[in-house]
């Protein structure tokens, strides 16, 4: 979940309320509240990016407290601004915005202003592949058209930040967010650009032009967000302008866009939805009347108009995560508090039932006990290093992209973990008798197997092949299995003191000693003798015999 | 009737025993301990406890011994004076100079002249010495004595002229010697047939042969320690799990199983993920090296369903490449996918419970590899507050008070996730749930209401077992496992 950072003073400033209250409501918005070094930070969920600046945050919080509900739409003007695109393959839309009394006063207020950026970049903007943002100081811009066009990197512009031109070329090869966001949209040697009135004022997605930078005392911005898909660039300039809009004073200058998506910009249109009160209660499992309804939904900052038997409810156009009845219904039920709903109390009764290896595991589990091994639970990733040591390699399947070496591939027999873990134990009484049921992961032919596996395992100061045959046929006999077991090799088990067990034909699992040579190489200073039987192909074998 | 009058151990009962069976009546600890068989240590002990109930005098005893001094050492490793003068006679051919005596053998020539002439063995005249009974008889003579004194070095007395003899010489002196002397009062077979023997436990025989009788069970400290035991025993969290099956169980839910190793389809696209959503990305899951399932061959009707729901919501281009991809699931709710693309007939009430895995470094609150409890609930007129309810009574079973909070994922809508307080205070997020969105039924073709939620089943059994790190709960060591002290703090 994204994390927010905001200085308490903005947050008092804009809400009046204190930080305690504050976190109550913030919490019913689904937000958690932590506080940090002169900063507080929130934690807000990804479908809520309109709070990721604290105008934003403040709207819903006040709506919830119903001190203001609705949605006032903004007062629109034409800003005079064009934006004409041409052909950029690599990310073909663009869409823009002014909105004027922005009024950036403080620090602080750029601070924010910056981090929203930020947080609509990571999460609608797919790090920058989807949509990237391009805020600029109005009054600086050179001209009142404005080109979005391929331009070839060997060209200069003046990058922000830096105090002398720069080709595009050195900028995606030297500069940080260059060598981040240089190669998202770069085709052979051109990137993507906005001119104006000939000078570069933005490379999307990478990095604006020194020429309309934001400072402290900057009043009017224009807004540029280029991308792959109009639709969420669309979303993410309405949610950005949204937050803006909320500054005393502000008013919103529309963009003319020329392109085939041709018009003027933001559609800063509400969604419209026709919903009645039983749409509502029967996916909550409420009552609410019609006013009442409207009242929360108001609160919510959706304008609410009453017709007949059921409301008219428009939707902000910065509310990404609403798009259905049942988003509408969330709402309602945040508004109400998920506390104050309450469970309905009708319970209807039904019969429940575990899955047959559950069951199969739970009879194994009370019988092993009884023979005398102790549960053990282990891990199913491991090491490389113990897999390859048994001879299992071929047979293992690797994750592709581990954290740790030594979780890097999946147990293909329990016999990896069990002898791991048998190491651990070696400053234990002996004999130690551990068993473990729990998932193996192999190979077999081109497929991955997973299966529901008991290993168990003896380590004594001398141990043998009885030792753990007696046990492992106490147990297949008590279930009722008919078996029978041949003399098999694997490759960590003493050669003719080695036999695979059959149950219906298929092999179930192994009974045998493990090899001094790999006991020696593991640091096993006692033998081990160990078997496994597979639940799963038990599993299978009862079905064939009881069906 | 027979009074017991005496309680002995089975150690006193066996000696006696053996006293009887060899005859044993009196003698020092050192015979007895030959004569019985029972080392010098165990019988002086058993003997001194048979004294203490009266049934055999102790006694320390002086007893006088016989040993050589050092000058009677040195005459057994030299020889005796006399000896050495016979020697310097035989080497003068049977005549030696009283001089040359003086001079070989100093201080002794005198008491070596003396002691040869009482025996008759030499004469002096003329200021030579010289032999007055053949060589062989002097030799005899003088060996005898030898004999006498190597004796003496063994504690063998000799004749009492002899033993004299060597007093006044100073070869050997009378010391003497404290020994442990034991005497029965009365005839051990005697005495067995009136004591009761006292046993630490009672045996089979004793039981079989009616002996019991004889027999009396010693008083045990009841409150000393009593030796470690061993014991094997299920496994702490695996208990805990069984526990909330049996919960589920219970509730009316039927439990479901999943491969472990999944398509993105069931983790990810059937769940509303979109392919390019941050959660999917590469340091959030693990996948594994493996060839590509071929989904369109067995689930062509729902990857049909779920391309059109993706595109048309999403706005972009589907892949069924990026939805076959094999990867370990992440989230349980995988299962559940599953298990509604097979589009059961309502009223469901599923769960699952079973590993899940994550891209995760290993530290006190994270593993690569954990369990999660799902569960899915529905029918026709099913609503959120009836998810609230299970959710409730889940929760209250686990004797937990849970706080619901607003949440949001991205397959569930309304969404809502459980917390509850720790005894240390902290807010544990327990479960997320909600009802399933629309496009999810719409992907699986199912035309009612489910619901859903997942629980972390390894951070809830550390809450519920009062364990700070759940590395813990994978700990191997065998002795923590037998010795995991089970105090439910939660609740």
């Amino acid at each position: 979940m994204p994390v927010l950072r905001f200085k308490p003073s903005r947050l008092y400033e804009l809400t009046g309320l204190d930080l305690e209250r504050l976190r109550e409501l913030l919490f019913r918005l689904k937000c958690e509240v932590e506080e940090a070094e002169g900063y507080v930070n929130v934690e807000i969920n990804a479908d809520r990016p309109d709070m990721f600046i604290g105008e934003g945050l403040a709207r819903a919080v006040k709506g919830l407290l119903g001190v203001e509900t609705g949605w006032a739409k903004p007062k629109l003007v034409d800003s005079g601004l064009t934006l004409k695109v041409e052909r950029v393959p690599t990310r073909p839309y663009i869409v823009g915005a002014v909105v004027y009394n922005v009024n950036i006063d403080s620090n602080d207020y750029l601070e924010e202003l910056i981090q929203f950026q930020e947080k609509l970049h990571e999460g609608l903007g797919r790090k920058r592949r989807k949509a990237a943002i391009g805020i600029h100081d109005l009054e600086k811009l050179p001209s009142k058209t404005l080109i979005y066009t391929m331009k070839n990197i060997e060209e200069t512009f003046k990058p922000l930040n830096y105090d002398k031109p720069l080709k595009i070329r050195e900028v995606l090869e030297n500069d940080e967010k260059g060598k981040l966001y240089g190669s998202i949209s770069l085709l052979d040697n051109e990137h993507p650009a906005i001119v104006s009135g000939g000078e570069i004022i933005t490379i999307p997605p990478v990095l604006n032009s020194d020429i309309t930078r934001l400072e402290v005392g900057t009043k009017h911005l224009f807004i540029d967000v280029t991308g792959t898909d109009l639709k969420t660039i669309s979303l993410v300039l309405n949610v950005l302008v949204s937050g803006l809009l909320e500054r005393r004073n502000a008013e919103l200058g529309l963009v003319r866009v020329e392109s085939p998506w041709n018009g003027l910009y933001p559609k800063f249109e509400p969604r419209v939805f026709k919903v009645k009160p039983e749409s509502i209660n029967e996916i909550l499992g409420t009552e609410f009347g019609l006013e009442e309804l409207a009242s929360i939904i108001a609160r919510m900052r959706h304008n609410v108009k009453l017709e007949g038997d059921s409301l008219t409810v428009e939707v902000p156009p910065y509310r990404v995560d609403v798009s259905r009845i049942v988003d509408l219904a969330e709402d309602a039920a945040i508004c109400y508090g998920y506390e104050d709903l309450g469970p309905r109390s009708s319970w209807r009764v039904m019969r429940g039932g575990l899955h047959y290896i559950t069951e199969l595991s739970r009879r194994i589990r009370t019988i092993m006990i009884g023979l005398g091994f102790t549960e053990v639970k282990l891990l199913s990733l491991t090491s490389p290093h113990t897999v390859k040591l048994l001879g299992l390699e071929a047979v293992s399947v690797e994750v592709l992209n581990p954290v740790q070496v030594e979780y890097s591939v999946l147990r293909p027999f329990m016999a990896v973990s069990l002898l791991q873990t048998l190491k651990g134990n070696l400053h234990n009484p002996k004999p130690i008798k551990i068993f473990e049921i729990g998932p193996v992961v192999y190979k077999r032919n081109d497929n991955v197997v997973d299966e529901e596996v008991l290993g168990l395992a003896i380590m004594d100061e001398e141990v043998g092949y009885e030792e753990i045959q007696a046990p492992t046929y106490s147990l297949l006999r008590i279930l009722d299995f008919k078996f029978k077991v041949n003399p098999a090799k694997l490759p960590f088990l003493v050669e003719g003191r080695a036999a695979e067990v059959i149950v219906d034909s298929e092999r179930v699992g192994y009974i045998g000693e493990v090899q001094p040579e790999i006991l020696e190489k593991l640091g096993l200073e006692y033998p081990v003798a160990l078997a496994e039987i597979s639940l799963s192909k038990l599993s299978n074998a009862t079905s064939k015999v009881h069906s | 009737m027979i009074v017991y009058e005496v309680v002995v151990s089975e150690g006193e009962y066996r000696l006696l025993s053996l006293m009887r069976d060899k005859g044993f009546r009196e003698g020092s600890l050192e015979e007895a301990s030959r004569v019985l068989g029972v080392d010098v240590s165990t019988l002086a002990s058993l003997t001194m406890l048979l004294k203490d109930k009266g049934l055999i005098d102790v006694r320390e005893v002086g007893l006088k011994k016989l040993v050589l001094t050092e000058k009677g050492l040195d005459a057994l490793s030299r020889g005796l004076p006399e000896e050495r003068l016979l020697n310097i006679i035989v080497e003068g051919g049977g005549l030696v100079d009283i001089g040359r005596v003086n001079d070989v053998l100093g201080s002794e020539a005198s008491i070596a002249i003396g002691q040869a002439r009482r025996r008759g063995l030499i004469e002096v005249s003329g200021g030579y010495v010289k032999l007055s009974v053949r060589l062989d008889e002097a030799r005899a003579s003088l060996e005898t004595l030898r004999y006498s004194l190597e004796g003496c070095g063994r504690g063998v007395y000799p004749e009492l002229q002899i033993l004299r003899e060597f007093k006044s010489r100073g070869l050997v002196k009378e010391v003497e010697d404290k020994v442990i002397y034991l005497r029965l009062l009365e005839d051990p077979g005697e005495i067995l047939k009136r004591v009761k023997v006292e046993v630490s436990k009672i045996n089979s025989e004793m039981l079989r042969e009616g002996l019991w009788r004889r027999f009396k069970l010693r008083a045990y400290n009841v409150e000393a320690e009593p030796p470690r035991v061993y014991l094997a025993r299920l496994h702490f969290l695996q208990e805990f799990i069984e526990m909330v099956r049996d919960i589920m169980k219970e509730m009316g839910f039927v439990e479901a199983r999943g491969p472990i190793v999944e398509m993105e389809l069931f983790n990810f696209d059937l769940l509303f993920q979109a392919q390019d959503h941050p959660a999917r990305e590469i340091h959030d899951s693990l996948w594994i090296k493996a060839k590509p399932a071929n989904i369109e061959a067995s689930y062509g009707d729902l990857t049909a369903r779920v391309a059109r729901v993706h595109e048309e919501n999403w706005g972009y281009k589907w892949s069924p490449e990026i939805a076959s991809r094999l990867m370990l699931r992440s989230q349980t709710t995988a299962v559940s996918s599953r298990v509604l693309s097979t589009r059961p007939e309502p009223p469901i009430r599923i769960f699952t419970l079973g590993r899940v895995y994550r891209h995760d470094v290993v530290d006190a609150t994270h593993l690569p590899e954990f369990h999660q409890l799902d569960g899915i609930e529905g029918y026709p007129g099913y609503t959120f507050r009836d998810l609230l309810g299970t959710l409730r009574e889940i929760s209250e079973r686990l004797n937990l008070h849970v706080k619901f909070k607003p949440a949001y994922f991205p397959f569930t809508e309304p969404s809502v996730e459980g917390y509850v307080r720790l005894p240390n205070g902290r807010w544990l997020e327990l479960y997320g749930a909600g009802l399933f969105r629309p496009e999810v039924l719409e992907m699986a073709g199912v035309d009612y209401p489910v619901g859903a939620w997942g629980f972390g089943i390894e951070r809830l059994a550390a809450a519920y077992y009062g364990v700070e790190d759940i590395r813990i709960l994978y700990a191997g060591d065998v002795r923590y496992i037998t010795e995991f002290k089970i105090k439910s703090q939660v609740g």
